[in-house]
């Protein structure tokens, strides 16, 4: 996400009536795509989606196999599933990044959809701060400490890294639920046993 | 927002490492205890959470070499009258997938299968800041042994930013976190990159007739170093 552009949301639901309400609250705010099965779903994804909203049970494909092919093309989106029994710890272990209860409201929609947007701009985030603490750590390595102070690119990342620093801290407030913490851990990537 | 203020609780570390830079850190800090092998990083970091469960905190442990019955037996020589439901420990060295399990003294025990496994780790530590909130630690000491295995696992880039959320996490949680590393194991660049996710390091190396250790980044300058 690059911030400028208008976050993509794909739909996957078999049911026309549910899927029409989702569209109808995001219209506004999202660029939505929609798709009746898991099939459609996966011919709909592509790097541009940030949210998936995936209904768990649907004739043909079920929502944990797409998640399962999603996982697999390692894409950067992010998954909610949208059920119709309220689930336990395990949904995030099944690696679901969410879960939403049917009957959705409209503001429940909205809150997942942005907290999941925050998710992916938190890993931006991360993923720019490694950056620049590794270009620091490389010019530490090979200049003295009084090269250092008057080298304004030096300054300038220092600076850099510090607002990088306030960002991430004031994003998904610290990493203070459950949630964020395990989807965030989920996009710096597991490492299969060699 | 979740950052400190001033009226929540410090942790006096000076019982386990006798520093004035140690007498009052900030809950939620993380600190690396960095060195070469076999100079006591480990014992210094379970010491660390020992002292803490002297006094009522919750441990938590993950460990990448040790097994978790180990962890637990090593713990109870450290405190005798140790309550065991506040303790839990993450192995990442389970035989056999994920699992969960609670010794007979009520000790949390989450397995994974490799220390690879970040997602994991991440449930785990969960599972186990749950276990201890339902078991009236809300606050406590976490500690992770040692990032040189996760290294040998991943990379770099991996490992800090591991960090760096689970740093973020034990802030919000009030926790004191200490993370192991051997700087005999990495490359220069990789330990100045790791350490930039702390929030201070206390450093250990050997003479030729003692151990010392300095600290650095907690308060003010790094500290002269100091035989322990």
């Amino acid at each position: 996400m690059t911030g400028s552009e208008t976050p993509v949301v794909l739909i996957v639901e078999d049911e026309p009536d549910v899927a029409e309400t989702y569209n109808l609250w995001l219209a506004d705010e999202y660029d939505v795509r929609m798709a009746e099965n898991g099939d459609e779903g996966l011919a709909k994804l592509d790097e541009d989606v940030d949210v998936v909203l995936l209904d768990r049970m649907m004739p043909g494909l079920s929502g944990d196999k797409v998640l399962e092919r999603i996982r697999e093309r390692e894409l950067d989106c992010r998954v909610a599933m949208v059920t119709a029994v309220e689930p336990d710890f395990d949904i995030l272990e099944m690696g679901f990044d969410a879960y939403l209860c049917k009957p959705v409201r409209s503001e429940q929609l909205h809150e997942t959809v942005s907290n999941l947007l925050e998710r992916s701009s938190y890993d931006g985030l991360l993923q720019e701060y490694y950056a620049l603490v590794e270009k620091r750590a490389t010019l530490e390595a090979t200049k003295s400490s009084a090269e250092l102070a008057d080298n304004e690119e030096y300054q300038q990342l220092e600076e850099r890294i510090d607002d990088l620093q306030d960002k991430l801290d004031e994003t998904l407030g610290g990493i203070d639920s459950d949630e964020d913490f395990i989807a965030t851990l989920r996009g710096i990537g597991d490492v299969e046993e060699q | 927002m979740s950052r400190s203020s001033d009226s929540e609780p410090v942790y006096d570390l000076t019982d386990v490492l006798d520093f004035d830079a140690l007498s009052s850190v900030r809950s939620g800090s993380s600190i690396l205890i960095s060195g070469p092998a076999m100079t006591g990083k480990e014992d210094l970091a379970m010491s660390i959470l020992a002292d803490g469960s002297r006094r009522g905190d919750g441990a938590i442990v993950v460990t990448t070499s040790d097994r978790a019955e180990s962890v637990v037996s090593d713990y109870r020589d450290r405190v005798p009258d140790l309550d065991e439901s506040r303790l839990g420990v993450v192995d990442c060295r389970g035989e056999s997938g994920r699992s969960s399990e609670f010794t007979p003294g009520g000790a949390f025990v989450y397995h994974l299968s490799s220390p690879g496994e970040i997602t994991g780790m991440g449930i785990g530590i969960t599972k186990c800041l749950e276990n201890l909130h339902n078991n009236g630690a809300d606050s406590g000491r976490f500690a992770l042994t040692s990032l040189s295995t996760i290294l040998t696992y991943t990379d770099k880039k991996t490992v800090f930013k591991l960090c760096h959320v689970l740093s973020s996490r034990f802030d919000s949680a009030g926790y004191l976190g200490v993370f192991t590393i051997d700087s005999a194991a990495h490359d220069d660049q990789t330990l100045q990159v790791i350490k930039q996710a702390f929030d201070g390091m206390i450093e250990i190396r050997e003479t030729e007739d003692a151990r010392e250790a300095r600290v650095l980044g907690l308060a003010g300058k790094p500290t002269q170093w100091q035989e322990f």
